[in-house]
């Protein structure tokens, strides 16, 4: 071969020359088409729209919109004081770091440099200030994991909290949904249109009940982000109707699914599907104050020995879901859930002993109350309760109403026998704080059992890993020995996204899906 | 073989009563046999009745049994019409859930037609301020949307079979109580009822005696009618989630459920959503050939 060439080169001067000239053409071409497809990946790798389908938010003030939607919305224009990651790591925001007294009782903040609103104005510890005075105003629910507070300005560039009990959540406190660090120069904050954040994405559009249109913030702090040059949320009530846009390609992702929907989904190319472990569960609880159904600890066990848990998440989960063991803390916060601790299993024949021990009757007749909630799976649920319940001498009569009806009517929490669905929260104190100390406000197992309010309140000031665990070992002790709940199972958070989608990690809270590192390829 | 159209049921009809009666139903029966589509409706009911009847000896699981087969497994010689979530049998649940379905809004519309056939009466009859205030209660009912109504209410006293028939009863008497009414008007003119006036009998007897058989005509329209409505407002209420509650087999419950894997399992959503369709066809064709045999043309 090489003697064949240089024959053909060797041939003539002007061959010579029109070899060279070839040879720099192709070499040329080669090179050029090397660059473009360089430059092809490199706009694989950022820029391009991105569609999420999801319900239509109704409260868009960050101190106060609980739900998934509005917490999306509000993700994509404001920033935090820090980033709970999706796996409940505390990572720096518009606070660079931070430092704690060694009595726990200062935290002192310093804030990002060179950080604008969406309208040129800058960030600064005003703001901090500003915001978090007006979630103590508000009376907003981020108070439940930030306690009791001050907030001042610090020297420089600094905020300085002081809290009035050592508060193990308090960073927690700072970097959740509703502490969104708003302009103190802002007076209006639920229009939707208006909201003006340090976020990576600023509102370009928005039309309630219809969609919202946001553009990536040019000035934005964090390197490369945000990736994608628009989003836009369009808004789809129904849940069937949100995979059939995703399956039309009029969406890239969608959350909160049910099974059915995420099995629908499983077998097409273009889709895929997630799955996040969460601490998401419903509460089957009954009243156990005095005079209740449940005041005798051993009607309690009678309940927890009458259902049979691995049947409900075998029909509801395919498995897919954690057993629970009867108290609110899972595997999702892994060192704190102590897995040592069993609880009773379906007993139906045990269940009747105890129920005639305690009332002298063969059986007892209750109601249990619940929402319709997620694709009629709570209504599945009291279905399968009814009948575990009936072989264990309890005659149950099933009375579920929507959702919106449920918790709205003010009577859910009266309800003796009742079905409750708890979202998931960042940390476990969310749920212990909220409704199981006595006092909460949401005890609607109306159980006051001041060791559980001691030993609570102790996690609280525990900052300790281990230390807390152990607390926390203690109250899941006492939930298996006389708490007044069952906990059937710890429900995963199911979603699907287009296969264009790269970068995407669904947070067990799914409106709080970070999407600036998001990006698709065309 | 020579047919009419008219039914014996005016003041000039032959008494005893009861034999009235008896040859005023042998007459419908009759002349709804006569009509292919009145004869085919009065099928369809007559199959849905039997079905419900029957629902212990024709359904071959209870309609809360769980796991009678895989659960969501399409149609097979097991389960006719395959299975739900639950892996309840599909069929069984149609079978005994047409029990609810006629009996619920059976006895709404029976109380409703009873309530309104009463007080259209006395308003139509009374006339003066007892018609006002009577028609102006109701106009102000009906001045709601039906389903708001039936939402709210529902919403308050909690969703119940006895909440679905309190709402029917509250949404239908108003409307029957107005058809009765402008019927009535048009009796108490007629010349039997002033001669029953002058001789001196009592409101209680002439409402009765002379009013009553003079307004049938539009009273078994209307009932066949709100009956046809009430089966579609259970069904829509318990598609809602408002309805009957589970484990009851109620269809529009079982549909609503059905919605969310209704790509999984189609069987679901479709045997239930059928039988509540041919369930209204028939009741409507009923009704429509009892207007006919009875020459009704009043509004309806």
């Amino acid at each position: 071969m090489f003697v064949h060439s240089a024959h053909l080169v060797g041939r003539s001067g002007v061959s010579r020359i029109k070899y060279t000239t070839n040879i720099v053409l192709i070499l040329t071409l080669v090179l050029t088409l090397a660059l473009m497809s360089f430059s092809v990946s490199a706009q694989d790798a950022s820029g391009g729209s991105f569609a999420v389908g999801v319900e239509a938010p109704v409260n868009l003030d960050p101190a106060t919109g609980p739900n998934d939607q509005e917490a999306l919305f509000n993700r994509m224009v404001f920033d935090y004081l820090v980033d709970i990651t999706a796996d409940s790591q505390i990572e720096p925001a518009l606070a660079t770091d931070w430092t704690i007294s060694d009595d726990g009782l200062t935290y002192t903040f310093t804030l990002r440099e060179d950080v604008t609103f969406h309208d040129g104005s800058s960030f600064g510890p005003e703001d901090v200030v500003f915001t978090f005075e007006r979630l103590q105003e508000l009376e907003s629910p981020a108070l439940n994991l930030l306690g009791a507070f001050t907030v001042e300005e610090g020297e420089g560039n600094t905020v300085v909290f002081n809290i009035s009990a050592p508060n193990a959540d308090f960073l927690y406190g700072t970097g959740q949904r509703f502490a969104a660090i708003l302009s103190s120069e802002d007076t209006a904050f639920d229009t939707g249109v208006d909201a003006n954040g340090t976020g990576a994405f600023m509102v370009s559009e928005y039309l309630p009940g219809d969609r919202a249109v946001f553009m990536a913030n040019p000035d934005y702090w964090m390197e490369g982000a945000p990736m994608l040059d628009e989003v836009t949320h369009i808004y789809i009530e129904d849940k069937n109707a949100q995979v059939d846009a995703l399956l039309a390609g009029t969406v890239d992702y969608i959350f909160k699914l049910s099974l059915d929907q995420v099995q629908r989904l499983a077998d097409n190319d273009f889709v895929t599907t997630l799955q996040v472990a969460t601490n998401q569960h419903p509460v089957i609880r009954i009243h156990a104050d005095e005079g209740s159904l449940a005041e005798d600890v051993r009607m309690r066990q009678a309940f927890k020995l009458a259902t049979d848990r691995d049947q409900i998440n075998e029909f509801l989960w395919e498995g897919r879901a954690t057993v629970g063991n009867n108290n609110p803390i899972g595997p999702a916060y892994g060192p704190f859930y102590d897995p040592s601790i069993s609880e009773p299993a379906y007993d139906p024949e045990a269940a009747c002993a105890l129920i005639q021990e305690v009332t002298g009757q063969e059986r007892i007749s209750v109601t249990l109350r619940g929402p319709d909630a997620f694709g009629g799976q709570y209504a599945d649920m009291a279905t399968l309760i009814e009948q575990q319940w009936e072989a264990a001498c309890i005659d149950t009569e099933i009375e579920i109403t929507p959702e919106g009806v449920y918790y709205s009517d003010g009577t859910w929490l009266e309800t003796e026998v009742g079905i409750t669905g708890w979202g998931s929260r960042p940390v476990p104190q969310s749920y212990l704080v909220e409704a199981y100390v006595p006092d909460a406000s949401f005890n609607e197992a109306r159980w006051n059992d001041e060791e559980v309010g001691e030993l609570v309140a102790e996690a609280a000031s525990t900052a300790d890993t281990e230390e807390r665990a152990a607390i926390y070992s203690q109250i899941a002790e006492i939930f298996a020995e006389r708490g007044p709940i069952i906990v059937p199972f710890f429900a995963p958070m199911l979603g699907a996204v287009s296969n264009r989608t790269e970068g995407l990690v669904m947070n067990p809270f799914p409106g709080l899906t970070d999407l600036r590192m998001v990006s698709v390829s065309e | 073989m020579t047919t009419t159209n008219k039914v014996d049921v005016g003041p000039d009809a032959p008494r005893p009563f009861p034999l009235r009666a008896l040859r005023t139903i042998l007459s419908i029966l009759r002349q709804l046999a006569e009509r292919p589509l009145s004869l085919i409706g009065s099928l369809m009911v007559l199959v849905f009745v039997l079905t419900a009847i029957f629902a212990p000896v024709i359904a071959p699981f209870d309609f809360d049994q769980i796991a009678t087969g895989p659960r969501s497994a399409p149609p097979s010689a097991d389960n006719l019409f395959g299975t739900d979530r639950l892996g309840r049998d599909v069929f069984s649940r149609v079978v005994w859930g047409a029990r609810e379905i006629i009996l619920l809004p059976g006895i709404a519309t029976a109380i409703s037609v009873l309530l309104g056939a009463t007080l259209g009466m006395i308003a139509g009859y009374m006339g003066g301020w007892v018609d006002e205030v009577i028609s102006r209660l109701f106009d102000s009912l009906l001045a709601i949307p039906a389903m708001v109504l039936a939402l709210v209410m529902l919403a308050t006293i909690g969703p119940s079979a006895a909440g679905i028939v309190i709402v029917i009863v509250l949404l239908y008497t108003p409307i029957i109580t107005r058809v009765i009414r402008s019927a009535t008007l048009t009796v108490r003119s007629l010349g039997y009822v002033e001669a029953a006036r002058l001789r001196g009998e009592s409101t209680l007897y002439i409402i009765v005696r002379e009013i009553l058989p003079g307004i049938l005509p539009p009273l078994v329209v209307e009932a066949a009618l709100r009956f046809s409505y009430a089966i579609f407002l259970t069904a829509s209420l318990g598609f809602l989630g408002l309805g009957v509650q589970p484990p009851s087999p109620d269809w529009g419950r079982m549909v609503g459920e059905a919605r969310n894997n209704y790509f999984q399992a189609p069987w679901t959503m479709l045997y239930p959503a059928l039988a509540i369709s041919i369930l209204v066809i028939g009741v409507n064709l009923l009704a429509d050939g009892l207007r006919r045999i009875f020459r009704y043309e009043g509004q309806l």
